[in-house]
């Protein structure tokens, strides 16, 4: 069943629908508020904030367009909501260095301490080429859907992953020659 | 990684699956599990919004009692109305120009304004009173 008839019958009052909507969304959703939250926790309150968000509005979702991506737009705002409240409520600071590379005594180890790398490199970023590169490299969205999404110009949501990308693998050289070892 | 450009629109494969594995859960199921249960307040409450003619069926009830109580508000004001147009002072005539019309001798207007002198006050407020 598409997406937009799993809509309606959400509309409609049905849980089913809703919930196959929920799985088949909830792991890009998640990935989305990951991105922008750095806590785990945080981002799955902020999916779930997203995802109860959309079936409040579900009316003012147009079954002709695409539903992935307007869903991802309300999660990621509730992300940024919930990022700003928090940033309100706990300065903390994001170490600007990133871990270094040290001798690992196995490969789950290594495999750990480059995720971690990573996603303290994507943390350096600004906000919106973070939801940027993710949308574009890691959820395959079209330059013009990102664009959608963050509500940008379609050259600017090109841009964003371009800076974001180069960011990330300027930041994640040192990784380079374990990825070859390991990849 | 691949070197890229803005004008790019190919995903960087190498990236795209390096940031998959880091921010990805592997507890999905459990995740749509509680957005499931949390939804039930939103499908019980008023989260969904109805369509606009379920809307409109609930209020047609109200809308017609409503519309009742107007009309019935206005055909009374209206017979209210009707009936002090036929029976009321005005309806005799009386309003205004009773005083101007007054044809006592002494106390009508042309009495008034014919005498030389300006009239008393008793006298101006004898024949606006109609005597």
């Amino acid at each position: 069943m598409q997406d937009a008839e799993l809509a309606a019958l959400a509309q409609a009052g049905d849980r089913e629908a809703f919930g196959e909507l929920v799985s088949r969304y909830a792991g890009q959703a998640r990935r989305v508020a990951r991105a922008i939250l750095h806590s785990a926790d945080d981002a799955d309150d902020a999916a779930q904030d997203g995802f109860l968000a959309a079936l409040r509005h579900l009316g003012r979702y147009d079954p002709a367009r695409p539903f992935g991506p307007w869903l991802i737009r309300i999660v990621a705002n509730a992300a940024s909501d919930r990022r700003r409240r928090l940033k309100v409520r706990r300065t903390e600071a994001i170490p600007p260095s990133l871990p270094a590379r040290e001798p690992a005594p196995d490969t789950d180890t290594d495999r750990r301490s480059f995720r971690e790398a990573l996603l303290q490199a994507l943390a350096t970023l600004p906000e919106r080429q973070r939801i940027a590169v993710v949308l574009f490299d890691v959820e395959g969205y079209s330059h013009r859907e990102v664009a959608a999404i963050l509500k940008v110009p379609e050259g600017t949501a090109r841009s964003d992953v371009f800076h974001a990308r180069r960011a990330l693998r300027t930041q994640l050289a040192a990784w380079e020659g374990w990825k070859e070892e390991t990849g | 990684m691949s070197t890229t450009s803005p004008f790019d629109h190919r995903q960087d494969s190498e990236l795209g699956d390096a940031l998959r594995s880091a921010l990805s859960a592997d507890d999905d199921a459990q995740f749509a599990q509680r957005v499931v249960a949390a939804s039930e307040a939103v499908f019980v409450g008023p989260g969904v919004p109805e369509q606009w003619w379920n809307v409109l069926t609930a209020w047609a009830r109200p809308g017609l009692v409503a519309a009742l109580v107007l009309v019935a508000a206005a055909a009374f004001w209206l017979g209210a109305w009707v009936n002090r147009d036929t029976s009321g002072p005005a309806a005799n005539g009386t309003m205004l120009g009773d005083p101007l019309l007054a044809d006592s001798d002494q106390l009508a207007v042309p009495v008034l304004l014919a005498g030389q002198s300006a009239p008393n006050m008793d006298e101006v407020l004898a024949v606006a009173l109609g005597n």
